[in-house]
């Protein structure tokens, strides 16, 4: 029994250091050599998820980069805006999208669900700190390990391909051509119906969205909320209430700059959270106006409110 | 807990340390101890259906003990089919009354009358079809006399729940496991260090080979009908490396983990594709529950020892039994119907024992005839199953109909990178040449002979931990976890 042990011991703790080994070292280099670059000209980045991923047509918007990608949480945002901005010191102004789900607990699903966890952590996995392995740890732990796996496997990769180029592979514009089916518009937002169970708010997410501003600030670079057009009847317009607390609980020193009303038809949207092709033309044409009319321009000259009321009026006329 | 889970690591060192450090001076105490462990163990996936479990135990004991009691044999027979019934009354209701319910509804309006049948809505109790199976062996053997009743209510409940063979087999027979319950287990390091080996190679075959085989699998057969013909064929091939993986890592795992406590249960898998014929690929495939149908369910219904027509309907008889066994589903029974088919013609021109020995035994490859036995037999087991894996008949025709259209001869397409399919791909060339190399073993890395020297096969070993380690993230059920 002596020797089994023994043997069996030895075995799994030069089993355990390479293991360990084959997990570290790939990840180092990864987060050693990866590159997050854009266009040199490009001074303005926006980070979201899946809206704004599908509002903002960058080929119309010459000085911003759409860096967006769907079913991103902040936690995951949160690396890929450390790596750009630090990759990127030509980027003067960060958009981060800032819409009504993004404070919903499904949030937390898509930080450390399974399946989400599974596509996203692979791909951040080196940019992370001990605090955000601790955070997924704690709330799931089985598939965290699971994941490890995965990112290793991932990293490995990369580091034998000597393939560390991470842009274009973490978010962009994406082109919707149809639309599904909705019902008529409603102004008067009466026939909202409330997602089921959607009663808390995801901390964590605000949370790294605080933590997110503060990198920002930190790399003193201007910082500003959008929250990109979303369909009358989209169903997590039923938090607002909650969601403009929580704006000015926690963020009102960063500006907002609320397009939700933007108004689009029907066939502009590709269901009722994100727009289309032709909705992401009209939209971003409209931002790239405004960009050049000095809505990004720090500080601020004029009443937020009054220029975005301003501006809606214009384009309803 | 799955085997390949974190918590069933941990769960098996704790009961390790107690069995051989603190309990190890009797027996009766190691045998309380892993009772106790396999209660655990099962109660783990849902306590509620622990209680069947040990009504189950009780039941088969009880009439054990009083068939071996009865003074005159109608009174045996009379406790013999009574727990016959009441198991497979238990087996019949959790796992087949919504089968029947709802066919026989289906058959009542295709003739006019509408039923709306009552169905239970319950989950099945995992493992029910192997620990009913461990209690019918070991009642029919006491009454045939093979073996007496046990007394020792301890070593009976742990031959039934042992936790390694609890969910999903080996399908033990009293005769083999009972006597080395009540035999005194001192540790072997040879056979510890054997077992630790068997499940380091059980835990690649599902935690690589068959997990990764499964997202494909998964993927052609839930798309089917946007699929190519060669893409399909490649589905079947994905499902049945997944499968094979999938139930033999599992058996593997168990043999190992059995080992460890100085167990030695039944072989289950003896590398089943590189069979030459039907018949050989059932000595090899899943062995514990075809065995277990052979003596007693072929043998007594007259075996191959009868006519002709005696043999078909025999053998007819257990494959659509077997089928059965697997789930109530029709996609099972026309499984075995095909089997049965498939088989036959050996049986009755009596070459169903031509091969017994494995393939090229001795050789290092196999002779072109042989070769194109062993395709053969493998493309007949891989026809049979996409009958087995297809969600219903409908299914599996369609998907049939799609491989035998003119696409089956362009070149397979899947909506997944390229090189992800590769890196899939090359694992099972690789696994088959390591099984190949191995097919004279047990399992196939119990020798390991072409690795001569001992720093390649340590080698060899830690390639297995890394790359177990790097696909361990879609770990997915054991699929017989379902039977």
């Amino acid at each position: 029994m002596h020797r089994f042990l023994v043997k069996t011991v030895t075995f799994a703790l030069a089993g355990c250091l390479l293991v360990l080994a084959i997990a570290l070292i790939p990840g180092y280099m990864v987060s050693r050599f990866s590159k997050f670059t854009i266009k040199k000209d490009n001074t303005i980045v926006i980070f979201g998820h899946s809206h704004s991923e599908c509002a903002y047509d960058d080929t119309l918007i010459p000085k911003l980069t759409n860096l967006s990608h769907s079913a991103e949480s902040y936690f995951y945002t949160f690396q890929k805006v450390k790596k750009y901005l630090s990759q990127n010191p030509q980027v003067t102004t960060v958009l981060i999208e800032f819409s009504n789900n993004q404070i919903a607990p499904k949030m937390d699903e898509w930080t450390w669900g399974y399946t989400y966890m599974s596509n996203m952590f692979p791909q951040y996995a080196s940019f992370m700190g001990v605090s955000d392995f601790k955070l997924l740890a704690q709330h799931n732990s089985k598939y965290f390990m699971n994941c490890i796996g995965i990112a290793a496997r991932s990293n490995l990769i990369k580091a034998l391909s000597f393939n560390y180029n991470y842009t274009g592979k973490t978010g962009g514009y994406f082109k919707i051509e149809g639309t599904k089916p909705l019902p008529s518009i409603n102004p008067a937002g009466q026939n909202i119906k409330a997602p089921a169970n959607e009663s808390t708010i995801s901390t964590t997410n605000i949370q790294y969205l605080r933590k997110i501003i503060d990198y920002c600030a930190s790399m003193h670079k201007n910082v500003f909320l959008i929250r990109s057009p979303q369909h009358p009847l989209y169903e997590y317009r039923s938090n607002e209430a909650e969601f403009s607390s929580i704006r000015q609980r926690y963020f009102s020193d960063i500006k907002f700059l609320d397009f939700n009303n933007f108004p689009l038809k029907n066939d502009e949207f590709a269901d009722f959270g994100h727009l289309n092709y032709k909705g992401a033309i009209k939209y971003s044409t409209y931002i790239n106006q405004q960009i050049n009319n000095g809505m990004l321009a720090p500080p601020p000259t004029h009443s937020l409110k009054s220029f975005e009321n301003k501006q809606l009026i214009t384009i309803n006329h | 807990m799955l085997f390949n889970s974190f918590g069933f690591g941990i769960f098996l060192i704790v009961v390790f340390a107690l069995y051989w450090f603190v309990f190890n001076r009797k027996l009766q105490q190691q045998n309380l101890l892993l009772m106790a462990a396999s209660y655990f163990f099962y109660a783990c996936w849902d306590w509620r259906f622990l209680f069947l479990l040990i009504f189950s135990t009780l039941l088969d004991y009880f009439t054990g003990l009083k068939m071996y009691q009865a003074k005159n044999q109608k009174l045996k027979t009379f406790w013999l089919w009574l727990s016959i019934t009441i198991n497979l009354g238990f087996l019949g209701v959790f796992k087949y009354y919504n089968f029947f319910a709802s066919s026989l509804a289906a058959v009542c309006a295709d003739i006019g009358i509408h039923l709306s049948p009552f169905t239970l809505n319950v989950i099945l109790p995992v493992g029910i079809s192997f620990y009913t199976f461990h209690g019918l062996s070991y009642v029919i053997d006491v009454y045939k006399g093979r073996i007496k009743a046990e007394r020792n209510f301890i070593d009976y409940s742990l031959f039934v729940s042992f936790f390694p063979l609890l969910v999903a087999g080996p399908i033990e027979r009293s005769t083999h496991l009972l006597p080395q319950v009540k035999a005194t287990r001192k540790f072997n390091y040879q056979e510890a260090i054997n077992g630790l080996r068997q499940m380091l190679w059980g835990l690649f075959k599902k935690a690589v080979i068959a997990d990764q085989c499964a997202d494909y699998a998964n993927l052609i057969f839930a798309n089917s009908a946007h699929y190519t013909g060669s893409t399909l064929v490649l589905g079947a091939i994905f499902f049945a490396f997944q499968i094979y993986c999938d139930f033999s890592g599992y058996s593997d795992m168990a043999l190992g983990i059995a080992k460890l406590f100085g167990f030695d249960l039944l072989r289950n898998f003896a590398f089943p594709y590189f069979s030459r014929d039907m018949a050989e690929f059932w000595r090899r495939w899943h062995i514990s529950l075809s065995s277990w149908f052979r003596d007693y369910l072929y043998i007594p219904l007259g075996g191959s020892k009868t006519g002709t027509w005696l043999k078909v309907r025999n053998t007819l008889v257990i494959f659509i039994v077997s089928g059965f066994w697997h789930g109530a589903n029709w996609t099972f029974i026309i499984w075995g119907f095909l089997n049965a088919l498939f088989i036959l013609p050996s049986i009755l021109l009596k070459t169903n024992r031509n091969h017994l020995e494995i393939v090229a035994k001795g050789n290092a490859l196999p002779t072109p005839r042989e070769f194109m036995q062993m395709v053969f037999t493998f493309i007949q087991v891989l026809f049979a199953w996409i009958f087995f894996r297809a969600d219903s008949v409908t299914q599996a025709f369609k998907y049939i109909g799609g491989i035998f259209s003119k696409s089956l001869f362009s070149v397979p397409q899947l909506d997944v990178g390229k090189e992800q399919l590769l890196e899939v791909i090359l694992l099972i060339i690789t696994f088959i040449i390591v099984e190949w190399q191995g097919r004279e073993n047990q399992y196939a890395i119990e020798k390991l002979t072409w690795l001569r020297r001992r720093g390649y096969r340590l080698a060899f070993y830690y390639t297995l931990i890394i790359v177990i380690f790097l696909f361990t993230g879609k770990e997915q059920q054991f699929i017989y976890f379902q039977f």
